[in-house]
């Protein structure tokens, strides 16, 4: 199969479903002759010109409450969000008005909009930059949220994402425009709500998301070589979630780690662990684990970032103690 | 001195182009801005001008070729011959090891105050130098304008920063430098020999004279974190049980304990170690299953009976003369059966450390037999009425043992037992038979 970037899967996306359905348009900074500062959106703008994909002043509140009007009124916009930080600025025509819309209007009025944008440290961006703020977003009931692990998943989840009738937000991991994956050249997509299970093992769990997908794919290599078979699931969407897989995993292997890049308090990998924890207690012999990035601003000064983030080799050091049944917060 | 063409970065992201074409041939006379060749990256198709006047030469790559953005492809020379050291000063393969030449250039370079290339932009690597206001050897006052630098999102003029003397330009105008990496000397004496050269030259050496300030935007390689993570003492087990009687056991392990009618307590007694997890149900079945002697202590029966005198020897005498009964353990075994009240009993007698097992009917003391090999005994009779034991309290056995001992001239009997063995109820009838039938044998006749 043919191997191109996240970032080449992202506008293949984009452009195929605009040729399919011409009410797709996108909306954004630096969407159109610069396709954005990460280059995703390159070439769209000749094909599809300036009225479907839309430059914006810089006012993020402006052209998402425009968005969300246009999604109201017939249109399918993605919202070209350039950094993920910026999601405090949208919030309330995220939150109160896409979320909220549908149930508002009595199932009247419709929000099928897409927001792209994207989350990870480790670029040297300093703390405003930086953020993995998808756990603000999943908390919001009527807000579907995306986390594509590689350009085969970006593909396919922004595909169902612009046929969702609801708001979706996507975040892509601005670390991983450039890796490369192999994805099919025939159309596909990839249904919200369905893990995938990257790897099969009988010991232990590691759940991953967005790039920690990888993160934990590295740790299951460093685990195998210790006869360790970790197995690594992707959720691939956090909302909805697909609470089967995980469940049916974490009875399987009695052991599970969560790792995401969000803040590690009150975040996803808390969420995640709290559900397996409710619904496959009696098949627990170790308690869950969360892995998220530590609860600071992400350090401008590569060494500390760099600590800031889960690495392959902590998720197999954890691994380890919950394999050799070592009380990790001994009461 | 000859212009260098390199691979230009195009996008933010990229590290090869393409070369698809080029519009001049080697030898040609090119002029500033002239269109050389076209690249294509994955993201646009683009055509890169002559950095100079003068002749295109030493090409290295032709058309059709992928080549490391910041690679030399050719020069521009003032001659339209290619010179000979082409492969010295530009290497092609920014990978080759470093020429002689410009490692020379390096160690040669004045000491003074660094300049770097300022980060204007959130998400840019490197930036354009539009023009050097300043040449080698000029003297510089700190806020003089040094140079002009263009990104993506602007272009702007970058003081020097320092008193001095331009001591050494590292790169050229139309160059792109990474961010952070050093390109301009500021010294603080006049220079004898400034330097002035271009990025191509330091990339050629970058393996050998990278400075560690510059490595900044490497990730630490995580093996550099792991060892310290590696080397956390784990902690101890609780060897003992805890003083608050809880047990520390997963909720698996409680879960398959549970069902399988298993005793956690059990392992906690064993001294293993918490906290427990699912493998230790292996180890929790693998133990054996006699009660613990304090809990067996706590349940077991203890019973004595004192006989003024031992009316057996003389009825195993007159059992041997009268009846041919010379076995007198089987006699003993008889009469204990007979205690129990049961059609068929099989007893233990154990004397002076040897043990033979009896099947005992109902009926007379004749139909005494051995017991088959496997038979599960009901009650061991201990014999030690030769010995010079006087008492015993040995705790419950695998079955009720009556134990006779001597006392003075008469006999003492201990029944112990665990309580789910006999009842009170039964524990005192048999020995009130056993006695009985040990003080007046005939009794058992009758």
């Amino acid at each position: 199969m043919r191997e191109i970037t996240l970032s080449q899967a992202v506008n293949e996306a984009l452009a195929e479903e605009m040729r399919r359905d011409e009410t797709v348009f996108i909306i954004g900074e630096d969407v159109a002759e610069a396709g954005t500062p990460f280059k995703v959106l390159s070439g769209l703008v000749e094909e599809f010109g300036t009225g479907r994909v839309v430059d914006t002043p810089i006012s993020e509140p402006g052209f998402m409450g425009i968005a969300v009007g246009a999604a109201m009124t017939g249109s399918r916009p993605v919202v070209d969000l350039m950094f993920g930080d910026f999601i405090y600025l949208i919030m309330d025509q995220l939150c109160n008005q896409a979320a909220k819309t549908h149930y508002m209007s009595g199932g009247k009025l419709n929000v099928p909009l897409v927001l792209r944008t994207n989350l990870g440290a480790t670029r040297r961006s300093a703390a405003q930059h930086s953020q993995s703020l998808h756990a603000l977003v999943a908390h919001i009931p009527g807000l579907k949220v995306a986390l594509p692990s590689s350009a085969y998943e970006a593909k396919g989840l922004m595909k169902t994402a612009i046929r969702d009738d609801n708001p979706v937000v996507i975040f892509e991991d601005k670390l991983m425009y450039n890796d490369k994956a192999p994805v099919p050249e025939d159309e596909f997509l990839i249904p919200f709500g369905e893990a995938n299970i990257k790897r099969e093992g009988s010991d232990i769990t590691l759940i991953g998301t967005s790039s920690m997908v990888q993160v934990c794919e590295a740790a299951a290599d460093i685990l195998a070589k210790e006869k360790i078979a970790a197995e690594v699931i992707d959720p691939r969407t956090v909302v909805p979630l697909d609470e089967a897989a995980l469940l049916k995993s974490a009875r399987k292997t009695s052991r599970v780690i969560v790792v995401d890049e969000g803040h590690q308090s009150f975040g996803i990998t808390g969420e995640i662990a709290s559900r397996i924890n409710e619904k496959a207690f009696y098949h627990l012999d170790a308690p869950v684990l969360r892995m998220g990035a530590m609860d600071v601003p992400v350090p401008f000064s590569p060494a500390l970032e760099d600590i800031t983030v889960p690495t392959p080799e902590a998720v197999a050091e954890n691994a380890r103690k919950l394999m050799s049944g070592e009380m990790i917060h001994a009461a | 001195m000859p212009h260098e063409v390199i691979m230009p970065a195009l996008g933010m992201a990229q590290d090869t182009g393409l070369i698809v074409s080029w519009f001049k041939s080697p030898g040609d006379a090119v002029k500033s801005g002239d269109a050389l060749f076209e690249v294509e990256t994955d993201k646009a198709t683009m055509e890169v001008e002559a950095p100079a006047d003068g002749y295109l030469t030493d090409v290295q790559a032709d058309a059709g070729a992928e080549v490391p953005v910041g690679n030399v492809i050719a020069l521009i020379s003032d001659s339209a011959e290619d010179s000979a050291n082409m492969t010295n000063a530009a290497p092609a393969d920014a990978k080759s090891a470093p020429s002689a030449e410009p490692l020379a250039q390096e160690t040669a370079l004045p000491a003074g105050a660094e300049v770097i290339m300022p980060a204007l932009g959130m998400v840019q690597d490197t930036g354009l130098i539009v023009a050097w206001h300043k040449s080698p050897g000029d003297a510089v006052a700190s806020a003089d304008i040094l140079f002009e630098v263009e990104t993506d999102k602007s272009t702007m003029e970058v003081e020097a920063g320092h008193d001095g003397f331009v001591a050494a330009l590292l790169a050229e105008a139309g160059e792109e430098a990474p961010v952070g990496d050093v390109i301009a000397i500021i010294s603080a004496g006049k220079p004898d020999a400034p330097v002035q050269r271009s990025i191509a030259d330091m990339a050629s050496q970058k393996a050998a004279a990278r400075q560690p300030a510059q490595d900044g935007g490497a990730k630490i390689a995580p093996a550099d974190t792991a060892p310290a993570k590696v080397a956390t003492p784990k902690a101890a087990p609780a060897a003992k049980p805890r003083a608050d009687g809880r047990i520390l056991a997963s909720p698996k392990v409680r879960r398959l304990a549970l069902e399988r009618g298993l005793d956690l307590n059990r392992l906690v007694e064993a001294g293993h170690p918490q906290p427990y997890h699912a493998a230790d149900i292996e180890v929790l079945k693998s133990l054996p299953t006699v009660p613990a002697a304090s809990e067996a202590a706590a349940q077991s029966r203890r019973l004595t009976a004192d006989l003024p005198s031992d009316g057996f020897a003389a009825f195993a005498a007159w059992a041997a003369d009268t009846a041919g009964l010379e076995d007198a353990p089987a006699l003993l075994a008889g009469l204990a059966g007979g205690s129990l009240r049961r059609d068929h009993a099989t007893i233990a007698v154990e004397s002076f450390g040897q043990t033979r097992t009896f099947a005992v009917p109902a009926g007379p003391l004749s139909a005494i037999t051995p017991a088959d090999e496997g038979t599960t005994t009901d009650l061991t009779l201990r014999d030690l009425r030769l010995s010079q034991i006087s008492s015993v309290a040995l705790g419950a056995e695998d079955t009720p043992v009556l134990t006779l001992t001597r006392a003075g001239d008469g006999l003492s009997i201990t029944l112990e037992c665990a309580s789910h063995h006999l009842t009170a109820r039964e524990a005192t009838s048999l020995l009130y038979e056993f006695a009985g039938r040990i003080e007046h044998p005939l009794r058992h006749l009758l």
